[in-house]
């Protein structure tokens, strides 16, 4: 037991002290500030890209600044397509509902390279046809709009309600402050009013920090981003880097079906699902209430489709590095010293394949969280 | 510790032998309640009503075209003249995510139209699991509207939430033929050697000290799962192939798990925004699948004396056609906040009309107390002059 505390402690030193691509450098040099060790890699590829790291990205950041990974990730058109992505589940279109027009489609590749900003991105989703289409009719319209850009209750602001759909067909009022007399108008006076910045920087601010805003910093933020939106960018960098990030890492929340699914594509297939993929499986998960089931299945499913790349039992001559690694990949942490003894006694059995193993830590309720 | 869900699809057992496991479980379950939730879920015994279907005809449907047009719903009227009909129920426009919650929870409540989020109050299904000490397995929902409706199933309150929640199956979602193709080309799972099984529970068990909390209501719903998927529910098509999807999985829940309380939360009617006559189309569709459950439920020996149907629209329709000629939901008129509710079952009067204003909200503390639960937190009132 002496011997595998030792060796565990070696591996956990290995692991974090000697990241593949920094212990090949042989270099000695002194931790850099906030260093990504494999709970914070995985939070924050979740966070940037909605997926963990693919092998080569962990073997590349494992150990570097944290900073440095963010300079890098959010000039990148993954983070921005993530970020769209996440927009059009929170305006719920999806599927039938999906915009397919040219001016959402680029707005990744604009938002990587600061052409555009995240308010006029939102602007233009909420243009589209499909915004349109999602939310059919004046009444429905203004709600969601007032509700979701603004973060209004209707029931208690019936008046601006009232005005805002008459706006919409064609009336001439004003609506939160502003004229306007057309639908467009609607939108366009609820994205510049300084509502709009307070409620996105909250979601945002949920989403990334998984905690509410404090109020003077939320107003100061709030300021910021309505004089520049561009300032979005900072933002997002500036809580990233902040302490209660950190305090994110530690916690351990459901990850959204989308998520889950690009986390099995990337962990066991080493690449990312296909669009057609993904948006499969998601329809499929989203209609259950605890997906937990269905993912344990899928889970199994495609191990089992042989499609999963692993090494053959013989193949593997250290079974306590190997789980271990499997650990630190999958579930973005150590393996405590009794969940190691449990799985390397029961790899030893002549029944246990490594898919086994595989088995037990994808279909586990923990490799669901993020 | 092992967890059965993980070797669920080398279950082979007969349905009959969980249904046994399951009515044990629930007897043993109601000998732990204290004694005052006790006599709650014993007083209803008496009645015969041991199982209730509620269903949300959602989307926006206004008496009009109901029982204002009695050949668009010939199952509606049949279920009407053979039970009570209450011809003003009041609802409120809270958007249909929050008007249809406010039927779950009896608590009118706004939410946002695109909320995706649970509220904070206990759902009727919180309610009956919770006080009828039952399983989830005898608790579900069938929507057909994605995964917003997945919040239906349970609330955040403190004294109830997810442990109490109901299953959710949204019908479009996880029974679409795209799904069903993915399935098909990754194949199925393979049966593990009851060794290779055991250590894999072993390795899952071990995992965070072992507190995964799986059990064996997950390895039924998986099971169902993948059953339900090779039958031709995927293969439903049609105007309203969602609803009747979410009709068709509910009908076959009810026949194979017998369960106490099943939802159905329908939503397609709302093509109306565009389409008067598509919105027509849905709801006849919708009263043709609801027949075949109907059908379903009395040709089954054992629910057919002991299933209640409960049916309502979460609000109504304008009064009138917009510009695109359809039908939106926002004049305040009384087509829109006044719809009609159907009740029949074995308990229910017969042929009863009942022209009294009442709530939407009513309808939560009625099916609680149908199936021996009281709903504490509700606003509403049980439904008056309901039972014969």
């Amino acid at each position: 037991m002496r011997a595998l505390g030792l060796s565990l402690a070696l591996l956990g030193f290995a692991l974090v002290a000697s990241p593949p691509a920094r212990a090949q450098s042989g270099a000695t040099e002194a931790a850099p500030a906030r260093a990504l060790d494999d709970a914070a890699l995985r939070a924050a590829c979740f966070d940037l890209l909605g997926r963990p790291p693919l092998e080569p990205e962990r073997a590349e950041w494992l150990g570097r600044a944290r900073h440095e990974f963010l300079d890098h990730w959010l000039a990148r058109r993954e983070t921005w397509a993530n970020w769209v992505e996440e927009q059009l589940y929170f305006f719920l279109l999806i599927d039938n509902f999906r915009p397919e027009n040219e001016r959402v489609a680029e707005l990744p590749t604009l938002l990587a390279a600061g052409k555009l900003d995240v308010r006029t991105a939102i602007h233009r989703i909420a243009l589209s046809p499909s915004f349109d289409q999602r939310n059919p009719g004046a009444d429905t319209f203004v709600t969601v709009v007032m509700e979701q850009l603004n973060g209004l209750r209707v029931q208690k602001n019936v008046r601006e309600l009232e005005v805002g759909k008459g706006i919409y067909d064609g009336r001439p009022g004003t609506f939160l402050g502003k004229s306007g007399s057309t639908q467009a108008d609607v939108l366009r006076i609820a994205i510049e009013d300084r509502s709009f910045s307070q409620q996105f920087l909250v979601r945002e601010h949920r989403r990334i920090v998984r905690a509410e805003p404090e109020k003077g910093t939320l107003a100061e933020l709030a300021r910021r981003f309505q004089r520049d939106p561009a300032e979005f960018r900072a933002i997002l960098r500036e809580w990233m880097l902040s302490s209660a990030w950190d305090e994110r890492v530690r916690s351990r929340t459901s990850a959204p079906n989308r998520m889950w699914i690009a986390a099995l594509h990337v962990d066991l297939l080493g690449r990312e699902p296909l669009p057609e993929e993904a948006r499969r499986l998601r329809t499929a998960l989203d209609g259950l209430s605890d997906t937990g089931p269905l993912r344990s299945v899928l889970a199994r499913v495609l191990i089992d489709s042989g499609q999963v790349k692993l090494p053959s039992k013989e193949a593997i001559a250290d079974p306590t590095r190997w789980i271990a690694d499997l650990f630190a990949r999958l579930l973005g942490r150590a393996a405590s010293p009794d969940e190691l003894r449990a799985f390397v006694a029961a790899f030893h059995e002549p029944e246990c394949r490594p898919q086994t193993v595989l088995y037990a830590l994808v279909t586990h309720p923990e490799y669901q969280t993020y | 510790m092992a967890h059965r869900n993980d070797v669920s699809l080398e279950h082979t057992g007969r349905l009959g032998a969980d249904r046994r496991a399951f009515v044990l479980g629930a007897a043993a379950g109601a000998l732990a309640l204290p004694s005052l939730a006790r006599a709650a879920l014993l007083a209803p015994q008496e009645r015969k009503t041991k199982h209730v279907v509620l269903v949300a005809f959602a989307g926006g449907v206004r008496t009009r075209e109901t029982f204002g047009t009695p050949g668009n719903v010939p199952t509606l009227e049949a279920l009407a003249k053979d039970g009570v009909l209450y011809k003003r129920v009041k609802s409120s426009n809270l958007g249909h995510f929050g008007a249809a919650l406010s039927i779950f929870t009896g608590i009118s409540e706004a939410r946002g139209i695109r909320e995706n989020a649970r509220g904070g109050d206990p759902t009727l299904f919180e309610y009956v699991r919770k006080d009828g000490g039952l399983s989830a397995s005898e608790v579900w929902i069938s929507t057909s509207g994605g995964a917003q409706q997945t919040n239906y199933s349970y609330g955040l309150h403190p004294d109830y939430g997810a442990r109490y929640g109901a299953n959710t199956v949204d019908g479009d979602g996880l029974f679409n033929a795209e799904f069903k193709s993915i399935l098909d080309a990754w194949g199925r799972p393979k049966t593990l050697p009851q060794r290779e099984a055991e250590l894999l529970g072993r390795m899952r068990g071990a995992i965070g000290g072992g507190a995964s909390g799986a059990g064996d209501d997950s390895a039924r719903v998986e099971k169902y799962i993948l059953d339900e998927l090779t039958s031709g529910t995927a293969d439903i098509r049609g105007a309203n192939a969602a609803d009747a999807k979410a009709i068709r999985v509910a009908r076959n829940l009810l026949v194979l798990f017998k369960p106490r309380l099943v939802s159905i939360v329908l939503q397609q009617a709302d093509a109306a925004h565009g389409s008067y006559n598509g919105y027509v189309e849905i709801i006849r569709r919708n009263d043709e699948a609801l027949g075949d459950l109907w059908r379903a439920v009395r040709a089954d020996p054992e629910l057919r004396d002991s299933t209640a149907f409960v049916i309502l629209p979460e609000f109504g329709r304008d009064a009138d056609l917009n510009s695109r000629r359809g039908l939106d939901h926002g004049d305040g008129s009384n087509d829109l906040e006044y719809v009609t509710a159907t009740c029949w079952g074995p308990d229910f009067a017969r042929n009863r009309i009942i022209e009294d204003d009442v709530q939407a909200i009513d309808v939560c503390p009625t099916v609680c107390e149908l199936l021996g639960a009281s709903a504490t937190k509700a606003r509403g009132k049980r439904l008056p002059r309901l039972y014969a």
